[in-house]
């Protein structure tokens, strides 16, 4: 018997944004010399500039680092990136179960804030152990005593060992790597075992291929072993096996307990699933690691180019995005108002968000996105059921039996004065309450059933202003579920817009409509030409506006002193016309096409 | 044949909606800017080959001028060739005007007076900071009739801050009951950098409690002015400029037929065989360079227009006349057929009734006036 060595400890740290999360991970490193503070390129750990900016990791990171203890042995420390986002929940899962501790980060002003405590449960149903870290000690609000109580109360946790750091300044990072060290258990294991690993994370290199990070749990993988894709029996031979420093550097093998990457002339990130467990193909083991879930698109929505002629490369570009991420779901689209796009499925709304950003941010695209919708499922005369994912192709009233629509479980964490305002937005969302616990005597988990449409139509902003932040969120599909839902289309200047049509409960449809018409009107720029708005389901009007005609676009005065500035004015409208789609006769902002997606406003 | 325009940057006090170069009046500062132009004129004659057809003082205030320092400004403009028909203007203010300076540019053969009414409503020109009242506009308007000119130009202002409908119509009627051959009307505009930008509230649109006429407040007054000019004899024959037949303005016709023109003075916009540039906006700069024998440019400013910003400025203006853009003459200045160029948009347009096509001549329908930039946007180039 080769037990997994006990000089390994592998931990993530679970903090809300701006608890500095990512300065916390610099100092680990630089602390321990991995990467001198010139190589830390600000925050190693948050490698997208989106990541940057929103304080949020979406791509998951590893990193090994060397420390030598006070006990004077040499340990290997595996810090395991996670997500900060319900969208998420799956993929933090996942590294979380290649853990067997996790950094608890507070900041020392701000307190526990919602965000982290989805994360928090989700490490303790892992069986993690949990070190406690108050972070920004150095601010002058800091009240690292009331933290500590509060840590106590809300989680449950033992905080009374809680250690005080600033990141900022560098204080108490031997500290938390100590306490890594004594307090975070080693890994169970067994390197003479058949090869047993979890991948909690893949990324596409254009040389190397699809390339899965994983943990180790038994046996071991080295250059040559011939692995097997437990949930696709798919066989590939391993090229290469490296471990992140966080530069990939090549190791000879990878045992049990250990963390790194493979690579081995995977074409697709597809084959390399999170949570999937891989295995020595020529001795399997016979049972995956629990916790396997194909990434399931909960959101959809059409994207298209502003400009007609960036068809092709926004094809290019989604291809490429999709090489690093495997939840990204897209097939062409053809719409009557935007012409040539694609359909593109997420796992949520923020992941929906990010892909539109990386694609103007990254690729330099101008996007337009359709409402999003969910996947409706269609009951027919005929006694088909057909799944539909885009409003414009629902199949006309009269064949229609019934909708059904998706529905999901949602938990709801929230301090106790703040359930009234939860309950009451569910109302709104036409949730079925489910049940309530205190788990203390402030915070309160509730349950509801809510259709998964309403969770995609602004339900987190409300949410979140309705609680000050406070409450966090976690859902899980359950199942469909018939409902009274109609199509609204909109016509602008007596054409309809198929962009703009959507799926929605019929009683909702009278208000939604109203106010998209109202908000269209305020979006759409005079034209030359009176524009008449109509919402309508079927050929029912159920709400109207109108444009007025423009009636003054003129330069005054325009002599021999004034042409070239004002020539230079029109260019720059002229310019600005351009991000403009022209449907019928009418140009219509990009933003009037996000109208939809922000109605609650 | 081009045109000669000369910037006087002095005035008396600067309007509150003003973005064009000027600078308080002070006797002190007139003779380096009067010897300025005597020595640019010397030194950019060599520039127009031909002989000049319009000439015109604008400003500025070239009245707030001493009637010394105007004879001697004229004097140096002397050495210009000027065809026999020349149309020879100068702008005018009300509260500047008096007969022995009429009688002096009358003398050196300037021929049209345009007068800076703006509006009939003493209210609202203090609140535009204009410096003259109602009566004066009817007082000076006596004198340059007594000095003998019989071509006059009247500026109004509408969309002015607090200004009715009936307000404007009460201006019109005023200035028409004084018989100028033209009137140019002006819808206010906020230019970034003005007193008035500073002053206007953005939100409300509101100067005080003054609001500022909306964009279809301002186009019914607009049409109240064609509609109401119309039937008093008077051709719109420009976005905003209205003449008795003949008395179009032939300075500012050559700028919207694309001709050439010299400006000379601080601040003053050349074009010359495509190129345009800016003379600096400063008259100490302009005095030292202009002593240094070099030419007063804002080199920065120099610009070489391209073939298609030629077309776009030349359908910009063509399309602001009545006359519209020849397309003959089009096709012999960019040796291409202006149908060739805006096929499909110039028939979408025709075909909407907005743009028309008349013997040769392609024009806006004047009922598109005040949406003009809609269209020519739609012709940029």
């Amino acid at each position: 018997m080769a037990q997994a060595s006990t000089k390994i400890r592998n931990f993530s740290i679970i903090a809300h944004i701006d608890h500095g999360k990512s300065t916390l991970a610099d100092r680990l490193i630089e602390y321990t010399g991995t990467l001198s503070s010139r190589e830390l390129k600000e925050q190693v750990l948050d490698s997208m500039d989106l990541e940057r900016e929103r304080g949020i990791t979406i791509k998951l990171q590893a990193v090994r680092i060397r420390y030598q203890a006070k006990d004077g042995e040499t340990y290997e420390l595996n810090l395991i990136d996670t997500p900060g986002h319900v969208d998420f929940s799956y993929e933090v899962s996942r590294s979380l179960a290649a853990c067997e501790g996790a950094l608890l980060v507070v900041d020392a002003a701000q307190g526990i804030e919602a965000q982290t405590l989805a994360n928090i449960y989700l490490a303790l149903e892992n069986d993690l152990e949990i070190i406690p870290v108050i972070n920004k000690i150095d601010l002058p609000s800091a009240d690292p005593e009331r933290i500590k109580q509060e840590i106590e109360e809300v989680i449950g946790l033992d905080a009374s060992d809680a250690i005080l750091v600033s990141a900022k300044m560098g204080l108490g990072i031997e500290d938390i790597l100590e306490a890594i060290v004594t307090r975070i258990p080693p890994p169970q294991g067994d390197d003479e075992k058949p090869l047993k690993s979890l991948i909690f994370d893949s990324k596409f290199d254009p040389y190397r291929g699809a390339i899965p990070y994983i943990r180790v749990f038994d046996g071991k993988v080295s250059k040559g072993t011939t692995i097997k894709m437990m949930s696709s029996g798919k066989a590939f031979e391993i090229t290469e096996v490296g471990v992140f420093t966080p530069v990939m550097n090549i190791v000879e093998e990878l045992r049990a307990g250990q963390v790194g990457y493979i690579a081995g002339s995977i074409k697709n990130v597809g084959d390399t699933r999170v949570g999937d467990t891989i295995t020595d193909a020529d001795c399997p083991v016979a049972e995956a690691l629990p916790g396997y879930r194909k990434a399931v698109s909960m959101v959809f929505c059409g994207l298209y180019p502003v400009e007609t002629s960036d068809y092709d490369k926004l094809r290019d570009a989604l291809e490429k995005l999709q090489l690093n991420d495997a939840s990204l779901m897209y097939e062409n689209e053809t719409s009557a108002a935007l012409g040539f796009g694609f359909r593109c499925g997420f796992l949520g709304l923020l992941h929906m968000e990010i892909v539109q950003e990386r694609l103007e941010r990254e690729f330099g695209l101008g996007i337009i996105t359709t409402a999003p919708s969910v996947v409706y499922k269609v009951n027919t005369v005929n006694n088909e059921q057909v799944y539909v994912d885009n409003p414009a192709l629902l199949p006309e009233e009269g064949k229609i039996v019934s909708i059904e629509e998706p529905m999901v479980k949602a938990t709801i964490l929230v301090p106790s004065e703040f359930v009234g305002a939860i309950m009451e937005l569910n109302q709104e969302k036409r949730g079925v309450f489910l049940t309530m616990d205190y788990i203390t005597s402030s915070r309160v988990s509730l349950t509801y059933e809510l259709p998964l449409s309403e969770i995609v139509y602004d339900y987190f902003d409300q949410l979140k202003s309705r609680t000050k932040g406070y409450a966090s969120l976690d859902y899980e599909l359950i199942g469909y579920k018939e409902a009274n839902l109609v199509k609204l289309d909109i016509l602008i200047n007596g054409e309809i817009v198929d962009a703009l049509s959507f799926i929605v409960h019929k009683e909702k449809a009278y208000v939604r409509g109203r106010r998209l018409v109202e908000k269209l009107r305020s979006l759409i720029p005079r034209q030359m030409f009176e524009v008449p708005i109509q919402a309508v389901i079927g050929s029912r009007v159920i709400a109207r506006e109108s444009i007025r005609a423009l009636r003054k676009d003129v330069l005054a005065k325009c002599y021999g002193g004034d042409i070239s500035r004002k020539r230079k004015l029109l260019e720059k409208q002229k310019e600005g016309k351009k991000r403009m789609k022209q449907v019928g006769s009418v140009e219509i902002p990009q933003e009037a096409f996000m109208a939809v997606l922000k109605m609650d406003d | 044949m081009p045109s000669l325009y000369v910037h006087v940057p002095f005035c008396q006090k600067k309007c509150n909606y003003c973005a064009f170069f000027s600078i308080p009046y002070d006797g002190s500062k007139t003779l380096s800017y009067l010897q300025g132009i005597e020595r640019e004129a010397h030194m950019r004659l060599g520039e127009v080959s031909e002989k000049i057809a319009s000439l015109f003082l604008g400003g500025g205030t070239p009245t707030v001028l001493s009637a010394e320092e105007l004879e001697g400004l004229l004097n140096s403009l002397e050495l210009f060739a000027f065809s026999p028909q020349a149309e020879k203007t100068v702008e005018a203010n009300p509260g500047t005007l008096e007969l022995n300076k009429l009688k002096i540019l009358s003398g050196y053969g300037i021929n049209r007076i345009s007068l800076g009414a703006q509006s009939f409503n003493d209210l609202l020109l203090n609140r535009i900071g204009r410096i003259h009242s109602a009566q004066d506009i009817a007082r000076s308007v006596k004198l340059i009739r007594q000095a003998g000119f019989t071509n006059l130009n009247l500026d109004l202002m509408f969309g002015l801050p607090g200004q009715s409908l009936s307000d404007w119509q009460e201006t019109l009627q005023k200035a028409v009951d004084l018989e100028p051959q033209h009137l140019s009307l002006y819808a206010l505009t906020i230019e970034p950098g003005t007193p008035l930008a500073c002053l206007v509230d953005e939100q409300s649109y509101r100067l005080g409690t003054r609001v500022i006429p909306d964009d279809d407040i301002q186009a019914d007054m607009y049409e109240l002015a064609a509609g109401y000019l119309r039937t008093q004899g008077y051709w719109h024959y420009e976005i905003s400029n209205f003449a008795r037949p003949g008395f179009e303005c032939r300075h500012n016709l050559s700028y919207w037929r694309g001709e050439d023109y010299l400006g000379l003075g601080p601040g003053a916009v050349s074009c010359l065989n495509g190129i345009r540039y800016r003379n600096v906006e400063d008259i100490y700069k302009y005095s030292r360079l202009i002593q240094q024998g070099l030419k007063p440019v804002e080199d920065s400013e120099t610009e070489i227009l391209t073939q298609k910003e030629l077309i776009s400025e030349y359908i910009m203006l063509g399309f602001r006349t009545a006359e519209g853009i020849d397309s003959e003459l089009f096709a012999g200045k960019f040796g291409k057929q202006i149908q060739d160029i805006y096929g499909e948009i110039l028939t979408h347009y025709i075909n909407k009734g907005i743009i028309r096509s008349e013997k040769g001549r392609i024009k806006l329908n004047p009922a598109y006036y005040f949406v003009a930039n809609s269209v020519i946007k739609d012709f940029f180039l």
